[in-house]
């Protein structure tokens, strides 16, 4: 009977009752677009971080990561062969690429600027479409002195496709080499500071600018990154089996920029729930204590012909709860609605501080998200409804009775 | 046990604050009503009628003086206790039918059994059994703002009857409805009253129903100044 009432009230005031609703309804659509366009750009990002940046896995030498070694390739694997052959025989894994992070100078003839490269394995780069090419072509996979400029370190050099550069650098023995070197194209991963200073090389040419046949790392990819804590835990048993002094590190512990967007997107989210929060709160406290106060002498009835204060008080809590539950169901409805309009709409967004390029607006639509912002819009309203319900449940009964 | 007192009141004092100003309201007023009992509270406006129903009712405390209902002292008894003896003892019959307007006369008159726990097959009997004494079956799906005065007055009844009250408490049962339904609301009281052996105690001004009753509480400046059989006040002296 009680939540009869209280449902039946929701209606008598139908304006007012809808005007809450919308603010309800408004709050709940707010979170639902703000939590899938978060959802959207971390996985975005996480997944651009792993497939095109660092792989699932990362395997290092034993000693690489604790080492402070200013000679390149002191911590390196040399029988990369054997181990990416055990590796790859994982099903859930899809590839590996083995890569060499070097430093250096890169000459034009008439000035020179300092860069970090990165050696891959030309297929493998390919396949993992970690930068956008401006200009030129790919690196060809049987070239082994041919180079992808990031944008501004191009500009810098005045460098374009088919133009030769020297790199020099330190071999793993110590001393200075130096190799002439094709510009096969110019690139950009989105990051002017690294786009200044970023240079790819085929890794063939790495090792021979470095005098040396091994490699620093080998990144492991998989199908699902859901997977990655499993196969790790498997690839160490492995390891362990085969004798290798290896270690292993997992994307997350290399994503630095990933976490620090992750913190930023849940601080907005939670900014923007505790706003939500108090909207509501208002709104809907503001409903139920006009109700009370129309209703005081029905309050006052039921308190006389026996209802306890307890049942009063649960009465108006049912209401905040059931304006809630329907502001919640109907905000679900229409976030729902509102996303797949913006889905559809390949709105564009600016590109972020310290990128050059934008990305596409899209909002991910997440059982997650959907719960959290009815879950949200139910407790907030119940929540508001505590000190009205409170304030009716402890009205003298003869006053309530004599209000008009 | 005819003569068992339902209500006893013994020395019982009310005042209100009005403002800053303290109002005396009752003043050292001792009554008992007996079981089966049709009894009119009768006295000018601001008398104190009102006041003394409410203290009999357990929805006010008296500032001094004690109250006992059904032969148990509830003077000092918590909040829920009070609740509990409104619902199980209790029926409330107002002169603004405070009937719950989101309701069916129907569900105004199960509301009270549902606070009760009664079973559903028992409620929905004694809920049309209630409806039917006081004619109303026909407008049992209607909420209030669809039903006359008297009708919604004759809910009101049903409402306080169906609770099996052993004391039914009514404060101006008739002031709102014209004379003619007053009547019939009139008959319907005493008929049940005569019927069920249940007590009434009813504020009036109606000189009609103050000539029904079988007893007659005179009260002025919140003191009783006569307690007598009804038949035996002349109906222009009530109000002096």
């Amino acid at each position: 009977m009680l939540t009869r009432i209280a449902f039946r009230n929701i209606f008598r005031n139908r304006r007012r009752s809808a005007i809450t609703l919308l603010v309800i309804v408004a709050g709940a659509i707010g979170l639902i677009l703000f939590g899938g366009y978060k959802a959207h750009t971390i996985r975005a990002l996480r997944e651009s971080t792993i497939r095109n940046r660092l792989g699932h896995i990362q395997i290092y030498k034993l000693g690489y990561s604790k080492s402070e070694s200013q000679k390149p390739l002191e911590y390196a694997i040399d029988n990369i062969a054997e181990i990416r052959r055990a590796v790859e025989q994982d099903k859930r894994v899809t590839m590996t690429a083995a890569q060499i992070t070097l430093m250096g100078l890169l000459s034009n003839g008439e000035k020179s600027e300092t860069f970090i490269a990165t050696a891959v394995e030309p297929e493998k780069d390919r396949l993992m479409g970690s930068q956008r090419l401006l200009s030129g072509t790919n690196l060809p996979l049987d070239e082994p002195d041919a180079v992808l400029l990031g944008r501004g370190l191009a500009a810098s050099m005045h460098a374009k496709p088919g133009d030769y550069l020297t790199i020099m650098t330190t071999t793993v023995g110590g001393s200075l080499n130096a190799v002439d070197v094709r510009v096969a194209g110019t690139f950009t991963i989105g990051v002017k500071e690294f786009d200044d200073r970023a240079l790819k090389i085929p890794i063939k040419g790495a090792q021979q600018l470095l005098q040396t046949s091994k490699v620093e790392k080998l990144l492991v990819f998989l199908k699902e990154t859901d997977d990655t804590a499993a196969v790790h835990g498997d690839l160490q048993k492995l390891f362990a089996e085969k004798s290798w002094a290896l270690e292993m590190k997992e994307w997350s512990e290399l994503a630095g920029f990933y976490h620090q967007v992750v913190a930023f997107y849940n601080g907005i989210f939670g900014f923007l729930g505790v706003i939500v929060f108090a909207i509501v709160v208002f709104s809907v406290a503001n409903t139920i204590m006009m109700s009370i106060f129309e209703r005081t002498r029905e309050i006052g009835t039921l308190m006389a012909i026996g209802t306890t204060r307890e049942r009063v008080w649960r009465m108006f809590l049912l209401e905040g709860f059931v304006i809630g539950m329907l502001g919640g169901i109907l905000g679900v409805v229409a976030g729902a609605a509102v996303a797949t309009i913006i889905n559809h709409s390949n709105m564009m967004l600016p590109p972020p501080p310290g990128y050059t390029v934008g990305y596409p607006l899209k909002i991910l639509m997440q059982r997650n998200v959907f719960v959290t912002a009815a879950l949200i819009s139910i407790v907030t309203s119940t929540v508001s409804a505590i000190l009205p319900a409170l304030k009716a449940s402890r009205m003298k009964i003869v006053d309530a009775l004599g209000h008009i | 046990m005819e003569d068992e007192a339902v209500v006893r009141l013994n020395s019982v004092t009310k005042s209100y604050r009005l403002g800053s100003v303290s109002v005396r309201a009752l003043t050292d007023v001792s009554v008992e009503v007996r079981r089966g009992d049709f009894v009119a509270l009768a006295g000018p406006s601001g008398s104190g009628k009102t006041t003394l129903l409410n203290l009999i009712g357990c929805i006010d405390k008296p500032d001094s003086g004690r109250v006992a209902i059904g032969g148990v002292d509830v003077t000092d008894s918590p909040l829920h206790r009070l609740a509990g003896l409104r619902l199980n003892t209790l029926g409330f019959i107002f002169q603004t039918f405070n009937l719950v307007p989101v309701l069916t006369a129907y569900e105004n008159v199960e509301y009270p059994l549902l606070m009760k726990n009664v079973p559903r097959r028992e409620r929905d009997e004694r809920v049309r059994r209630w409806l039917a004494k006081v004619d109303i079956e026909a407008q049992a799906k209607q909420r209030p703002d669809q039903l006359s005065g008297g009708q919604r007055q004759r809910v009101a009844i049903a409402r306080a009857m169906a609770g099996d009250p052993k004391l039914v408490l009514a404060d101006e049962p008739t002031a709102n409805l014209d004379s003619e339904t007053a009547a019939r609301i009139l008959d319907l009281l005493v008929e049940i009253n005569r019927a069920t052996g249940c007590t009434f105690v009813f504020s009036t001004h109606d000189t009609s129903l103050i000539a029904r009753a079988r007893r007659l509480l005179r009260i002025r400046d919140g003191r009783i100044v006569q307690h007598a059989p009804a038949g035996e006040v002349r109906q222009e002296e009530a109000f002096v």
